[in-house]
């Protein structure tokens, strides 16, 4: 391929284009669920879309004052990057398996730590108390859910015979039928929620960034144009996690029509899974949530290892 | 001539060392010269080693110093590393200028010595000399925590240095030799495992490995910046993993236990020793328990005994040795301007230093792993390895991924906060007199995390194809896939089109601001340091239980090693009273017992 090729997949399709208009639409669903919840009406479909539009177009962007310009800015530019990077990658590895583009699993469990660390960074560079405070909480969230992250992806990686090729995870899925059907899988695929909830900073995990009480921790500061790409960046995690979950426990994207059929509703599954979550719990404790992932959800995830050594 | 190159590399910066001693300290440019112009020198001969490879001292039956494409590529690293500490050390060291380069070349040349040495007898004599050499270094900052931690040092190298003897003579009466020859001794009597682990206690010691990794916080924390760059961080890595990697490989014939051994000395390693630079609050001391942590990785690699995990655990070697000096080199940077390494007491300073804060963050960035830095390329070759590793053994291999996996983690979260306290965050005080250093000491910096770029994007192109690969010795079949030339070019479009949503809009729409905090003054705010960012983790229960006893000296050998002896020498102490008659009861009831021993011979 050569680098317009490449420069094709990462801007429109399935880059950054596509990905970034999912992700405003699954924003969208979890809003408008939400508003079911809460028996109200709920925004209409292109609700997302304005209001990223807002922060690009109208709205003035605040640099406060003293700090280094470019790190300030430059910082939600490399989140976007890494963002669209892995985007890219799942859904090209999804459509042909065979190519091993750009990495495999490793690579993307790597690669999705690039967006937390730029909104840290950011936050760090805005001098912000609050922003310190919440990049420290994002840090030690973190530090915990990574723990049975890790533990939870080695069961696909068992079931698919030590491959971490995306690929080779999804033919192997496609003979064997996918990880989610046995026992360990159903585990470990429970255990990858929770911890992607604490990814996405859904609650009852978003205590770095806390509206009520630190005013949106390393966000306070950003205004505008650069809130507007953290917000894009964080919509289009919302899309692309979910399609890795899918990779990994329900054999990738299916190119026939009742395969893509079920795709959707494993998405739609998932999407829901998280949106209950969110609508049924309070904010935890920074304490409680490290608390609950080394210590239940880890537990948990070691079952689930143990069930995928002995071919459960 | 050409033959005695290795000889002459060893010899000529020991001497010049040693006679460097006459030069008055008035004359201490000419030390720096000198130094300079033999480090150059070393430097490209390692380079004409590398690529020739002369492999006999002739006149001799058995070669005393040889060069196989292990120890030229240790051999350049060495060179290299020295040369960059040096230069970066003319604009730091301030006083006994001659003294210290002395040091520094008698350590250059016991390294080079060590590395290219044919038989173990000649490693045992550079391996001594090198202990007492890191110990004259450390204790030239002349405090009396210097003094504490050079002792310690030396207690700890030089007691597996009495090991490793102990272990090399069991290794000669089972072969009756000394030479380092690929003689592959199985694993499989007692002896040969005691003498494994003697030399490989030797060789964990050297890089810093548990359980006898508590020198090098302390020294990390007391020496001067430019020696903890030169020895902790970058040649005893080269050379502790250097004799790992031989004796596991070449002269000793593994098996699954010893193997395990390693694995399990590696995972503890790693994960401890981040556990507790996360609450430390000095920067020198931080990176020292990450100059710890990191050999875990090393060890696991050659753990794993599989072709890509022994790469990676080599190229991990190189890339550690690269980013972690250049982290100690920028910790020196900040404390000359600013009188402290204490995090408490800095922040903000990415805007005073620029150039000190771009390497440390891409240094930052890649030991812990985050593409496409030269860390990422090395760690993901060591996860491969485990799992290689996986299909033919049991299923501790997940433990060992684990360990690496989240030991990384851990290390991101660590240096999360050290970027915060001391380059990011609201200063401590007003730094506006701060200027960042001189050219001296930014090159090498700069130098150094260049490298970490360069070996990471062009990571197959470049250090695996010439030096990594060939040093360990056999093919390396990838499991998974890894492109980082497209992935960066990638990464870099993405960033460009975040910077082009800045860009089509009007610039008048951007106005610079006070920070909000809910309308109060941010001065009125507290200010968070960073320091106490994983104070949560000692307020849990089991692990504030650990960190309280690392306090206390618990996991430190040398303190448990000194209790054990005064344990014994009290016992010895009571026996001696100081009266007459429990002496004159002592001798008779040794008389009696030699007595009944002759007597029973008798009958």
């Amino acid at each position: 391929m050569n680098i317009f090729g490449y420069l094709g997949l990462l801007l429109i399709f399935p880059g950054f284009l596509f990905t970034a208009f999912m992700g405003l639409m699954v924003g969208w669903v979890d809003r408008k669920v939400t508003a079911r919840i809460q028996y109200r009406v709920g925004p209409p479909w292109y609700q997302n879309f304005f209001d990223i539009a807002k922060l690009f177009f109208i709205k003035e962007t605040l640099i406060p004052a003293g700090v280094s310009r470019a790190l300030f800015l430059g910082m939600p530019a490399l989140g976007l990057a890494g963002a669209t990077l892995v985007s890219t990658m799942v859904l090209v590895i999804n459509a042909s398996p065979k190519t091993g583009f750009i990495g495999d699993l490793i690579v993307i469990a790597y690669l999705l730590l690039i967006p937390p660390i730029a909104v840290m960074l950011g936050g760090f560079v805005s001098e912000n108390s609050l922003a310190s405070l919440g990049a420290s909480r994002e840090m030690k969230l973190m530090m915990s859910y990574e723990l049975p992250f890790i533990l939870a992806m080695t069961v696909p990686i068992i079931k698919c015979g030590y491959s971490i090729k995306l690929g080779e995870m999804i033919s192997a899925q496609y003979v064997n039928g996918p990880v989610f059907a046995s026992a360990s899988g159903v585990i470990a695929f429970f255990v990858m929620m929770l911890c992607i909830q604490a990814k996405l900073g859904f609650v009852p995990f978003d205590m770095p960034e806390a509206e009520t009480e630190i005013m949106a921790g390393p966000y306070i500061e950003y205004s505008g144009k650069a809130l507007g790409i953290f917000k894009l960046q964080k919509a289009m995690l919302g899309f692309i996690i979910p399609v890795f979950m899918i990779t990994l426990f329900f054999g990738g994207i299916k190119d026939d029509f009742s395969g893509f059929m079920k795709n959707i509703a494993e998405f739609a599954g998932i999407l829901v899974i998280m949106i209950v979550i969110k609508n049924t719990n309070p904010r935890v404790r920074i304490d409680q949530a490290m608390g609950f992932f080394w210590k239940p959800v880890t537990a948990a995830a070691v079952i689930a290892v143990a069930l995928a050594y002995f071919g459960k | 001539m050409y033959a005695n190159i290795l000889a002459n590399m060893v010899l000529l910066p020991i001497s010049a060392g040693l006679a460097m001693f006459i030069i008055p300290e008035r004359y201490g440019r000419l030390a720096k010269f000198l130094s300079f112009i033999i480090a150059l020198g070393l430097f490209a001969a390692s380079i004409y080693v590398f690529n020739v490879k002369p492999a006999f001292w002739p006149g001799v039956d058995k070669p005393i110093f040889m060069a196989d494409t292990l120890s030229s590529f240790i051999g350049l690293g060495i060179a290299f590393f020295a040369l960059v500490t040096l230069t970066y050390s003319f604009a730091f060291i301030d006083k006994d200028i001659v003294k210290y380069n002395s040091y520094v070349l008698i350590t250059l040349g016991s390294s080079l010595g060590a590395c290219y040495s044919a038989n173990f007898l000649g490693l045992l004599i550079f391996w001594g000399v090198l202990a007492l050499a890191l110990y004259l270094l450390v204790n030239m900052s002349g405090t009396s925590g210097a003094a504490k931690a050079s002792e310690k040092a030396l207690v700890i190298i030089g007691g597996t240095d009495a090991l490793m003897l102990f272990g090399v003579g069991i290794l000669w009466a089972a072969t009756g030799s000394f030479s380092m020859d690929k003689t592959h001794l199985p694993l499989d009597s007692a002896l040969s495992i005691i003498a494994y682990l003697s030399i490989a206690s030797a060789s964990l010691a050297k890089a810093g490995a548990m359980p006898f990794h508590s020198w090098l916080p302390d020294v990390a924390e007391e020496a001067k910046v430019p020696v903890t760059a030169y020895l902790p961080a970058s040649l005893d890595k080269l050379l502790g993993i250097y004799l790992l990697a031989r004796i596991s490989l070449d002269i000793f014939a593994m098996n699954s236990i010893s193997n395990t051994i390693l694995l399990v000395i590696g995972s503890v390693t790693l994960i401890f020793a981040v556990t507790l630079a996360l609450v430390q609050h000095d920067m020198k001391r931080l990176l020292g328990y990450h100059a710890v942590s990191q050999v875990g990785y090393m060890i696991i690699g050659i753990g794993t005994a599989s072709p890509i995990g022994i790469a990676g655990a080599l190229f991990h070697m190189l890339n550690n040795a690269i980013y972690k000096s250049c982290l100690f080199l920028t910790s020196g940077a900040v404390e000359q301007k600013t009188g402290s390494t204490d995090m408490s007491k800095l922040g903000g300073l990415s805007k005073y230093m620029p150039v000190t804060f771009a390497a440390c963050l891409v240094s930052s960035l890649a030991i812990s792993g985050i593409p496409p830095f030269n860390g990422f390329v090395s760690k993901w070759m060591i996860y491969q390895g485990i799992i290689e590793s996986a299909k033919s053994s049991g299923p501790l291999w997940v433990i060992w991924l684990v360990a690496a996996m989240y030991g990384s983690a851990l290390t991101i979260a660590s240096f999360m906060k050290l970027l915060h306290s001391v380059f990011l965050g609201r200063p401590a005080r007003n730094f506006g007199d701060v200027k960042d250093v001189g050219l001296l000491m930014a090159v090498p910096m700069a130098i150094l995390a260049l490298l970490s770029i360069i070996f990471g994007i062009f990571a197959f192109t470049i250090p695996l194809k010439l030096f990594i690969i060939p040093a360990a010795g056999s093919a390396v079949f990838y499991i998974g896939t890894w492109s980082p030339g497209a992935a960066t070019m990638m990464l870099v479009a993405g960033l460009i089109i975040g910077l082009g949503i800045y860009a089509f809009m009007k610039s008048k729409s951007f106005r610079t601001t006070t920070t909000f905090i809910g309308g109060e003054e941010p001065s009125s705010m507290d200010r968070v340091s960073g320091t106490e960012f994983y104070d949560t983790l000692k307020d849990m229960k089991w692990l504030g239980r650990i960190y309280k006893k690392e306090d206390s000296g618990s996991f430190d050998i040398y303190v448990q090693t000194k209790n054990l002896i005064s344990v014994f020498t009290g016992v010895l102490q009571r026996l001696h009273n100081g009266v007459l008659p429990t002496y004159i009861v002592w001798c008779l009831l040794g008389m009696i017992g030699l007595f009944i021993v002759l007597f029973m011979g008798k009958i």
